[in-house]
């Protein structure tokens, strides 16, 4: 069943069509990638499907329900979570604190309970603690819970920004570049990790990044973009041998 | 076994006690100044909580106070009304007005919010606190003098205990805002300053989180002026108006030198402002150097300690009182303090 559905969405910068007649699915349980060159329009889509921007044509579908007109947090709220490509943790904050942010939209406390300290505000905020720790856990990154989030090398904090997005508990993650800045290693492990939050946590994802070695091994379906129009779509051995796809990205070595 | 957490609180404690114990030893002039310093100190609160929580500059926070005064002033003396609803009523209005100039904030950020609220304070500067302007609703007065002191509980304040009243409603504020600060809402308002985009895709609805805090620190300017009303026992506009520009600019100067992120540098701030002044005046300087020699200060600290002076000795003395506590417990100290 197809949880997000994008159809004919397009977007244009002044003289520049960052997006044209774009179409994709993703389904339930899957990870889907999204490829292209810089400037394909990757980051762009992201944005619309997230509530950052909103596309000039198109429409897109979430669990049925059309996103046109929805605020962002709106959205956050049905279950979309995203990361950025330029990393925009809470840097003064704690890694820990960064994740209960995640809760924080979902609790009923607001600022009188905080101030008065009321019995249910200490209790949400105990319950968030928990959940983010569990997340940490998860992720294997519990060690630097206390840390400032600004202090971290970027590895850490692309993993950071996974916990916080999880931390949402969303049915639908909006990946950008996770593996930008990561060695060999860690993206092994974080495709380890795309997986298993994928089928423990039952997140379906869409996974923009050029490191083809994570892209491949974790992706279920592949969407290529290229000057803002899917130039092709299929699974990772389509996509690896379509004769258009390597002209336009993979190049000659892939 | 005393830790540094107990001994900080037991200096925080020491110090509400010298303030409020101190002036019972002078007169009602002084009893006058230490309350605009309680005031003072509610207003710097009230910045804290908008620059040094969600990270949004205003330069019109005398003029949230203005509503506050300005209603006790016409609601008390005009009118007869008791002190406590018009300090109800001045405490919304402030919160209303603070809620209307957030509205176009939402939108602005570091300089140009900067410029808005600079031009919201002109505007009530010069048109609202003009003499002539209310005179349909006021009578033709365009200022209220003979304010007296409100009775509390039964008993009738005067200049000392109305003083008390002050600081604990400046305590009662500064407790609330620091539970604030330590639970969802402090977390919230830092994520918004830190990244809003990313606070929004977490489900957070940015724009009504700033303009509860406007919303909120504008209430707690306009509490203050209504204070600063009876403090003075009178409300005027015109050029002897104590809720212009230039006030809210020296607010802003002082509590980025003491450290916007700090609850102590608001009340230091408060001592500060109403203080430094008096005290220049015992030397051969006068009080009309104040705004220079803080200039001064704020471009010194701004370019030597720019997290505020408060704030750096709030991390000295916890750091002094870890290290002391460790040492009491027979273990060596942080590494820091065995450097040399």
């Amino acid at each position: 069943m197809a949880l997000l559905e994008i159809r004919g969405v397009g977007k244009r910068f002044g003289g520049v069509q960052a997006l044209q007649d774009v179409s994709a699915t993703v389904h339930r349980g899957e990870i889907v990638g999204l490829i292209g060159p810089n400037g394909a329009g990757k980051t762009t889509l992201f944005n619309c499907i997230s509530g950052v921007e909103s596309p000039d044509a198109g429409r897109i579908t979430y669990d049925g329900r059309d996103l046109a007109g929805m605020s962002p947090h709106g959205r956050a709220r049905l279950g979309i979570a995203r990361t950025f490509q330029n990393l925009q943790l809470f840097g003064s904050m704690t890694v820990l604190e960064n994740c209960m942010v995640a809760f924080d939209a979902f609790a009923r406390r607001g600022m009188v309970g905080d101030a008065l300290r009321m019995p249910w505000a200490r209790f949400e905020e105990r319950r968030a603690r928990e959940r983010a720790q569990a997340m940490l856990h998860f992720l294997d990154i519990e060690r630097v819970a206390g840390l400032r989030a600004q202090d971290l090398p970027t590895g850490v904090q692309r993993r950071v920004e996974l916990a916080r997005a999880l931390c949402l508990r969303p049915a639908l993650l909006l990946l950008d570049e996770p593996a930008a800045g990561l060695d060999a290693d860690e993206t092994a492990e974080l495709a380890g990790f795309l997986r298993s939050a994928r089928d423990r946590l039952e997140v379906s994802m869409l996974l923009v990044d050029h490191d083809m070695s994570l892209v491949m091994r974790v992706c279920d379906h592949i969407t290529v973009l290229d000057f803002g129009r899917v130039i092709a779509s299929g699974d990772a051995p389509a996509i690896r041998s379509d004769p258009v796809v390597i002209t336009a990205y993979l190049g000659e070595a892939a | 076994m005393v830790t540094a957490t107990v001994r900080r609180w037991g200096l925080v404690a020491a110090g509400i006690v010298f303030a409020a114990w101190i002036p019972a030893f002078f007169d009602f002039s002084l009893h006058g100044l230490a309350t605009n310093a309680a005031v003072t100190a509610l207003l710097a609160l009230s910045l804290v909580l908008l620059t040094g929580f969600v990270g949004q500059v205003s330069f019109c926070q005398y003029s949230f106070a203005a509503l506050g005064a300005f209603t006790v002033g016409s609601l008390v003396v005009g009118h007869g009304v008791s002190f406590w609803l018009a300090a109800l009523l001045g405490t919304a209005f402030a919160g209303v007005g603070g809620v209307l100039v957030g509205i176009p904030a939402l939108r602005l950020r570091g300089l140009l919010l900067a410029v808005l609220t600079v031009a919201v304070a002109l505007f009530v500067d010069v048109f609202v606190l003009t003499p002539g302007t209310w005179d349909g609703l006021t009578n033709g007065s365009t200022a209220w003098t003979n304010i007296g002191y409100p009775s509390f509980l039964g008993r009738q304040l005067e200049s000392y205990t109305f003083y008390l009243f002050a600081l604990g409603v400046f305590l009662l504020a500064a407790l609330l805002v620091w539970n604030m600060r330590n639970g969802k809402t402090g977390r919230v308002l830092r994520a918004v300053r830190d990244s809003e985009v990313a606070s929004s895709t977490l489900g957070l609805n940015v724009a009504a989180w700033k303009l509860a805090a406007f919303g909120v620190s504008a209430a707690l300017a306009g509490l203050a002026g209504a204070l600063k009303a009876v403090a003075d026992a009178s409300v005027a506009g015109g050029s002897q108006s104590a809720y212009s520009f230039q006030y809210s600019v020296a607010l802003v100067a002082s509590i980025t030198v003491f450290g916007a992120g700090s609850i102590f540098s608001a009340a230091v701030a408060g001592f500060f402002i109403i203080f430094a002044p008096q005290a220049l005046d015992m030397t051969p300087l006068s009080h009309q150097w104040f705004p220079l020699i803080l200039g001064v200060i704020l471009i010194v600290q701004l370019v030597f300690n720019p997290e505020g002076v408060v704030v750096k000795a709030e991390h000295d003395v916890a750091h002094a009182l870890r290290a002391a506590a460790a040492r009491r417990r027979g273990v060596a100290g942080p590494p820091a303090s065995e450097a040399a």
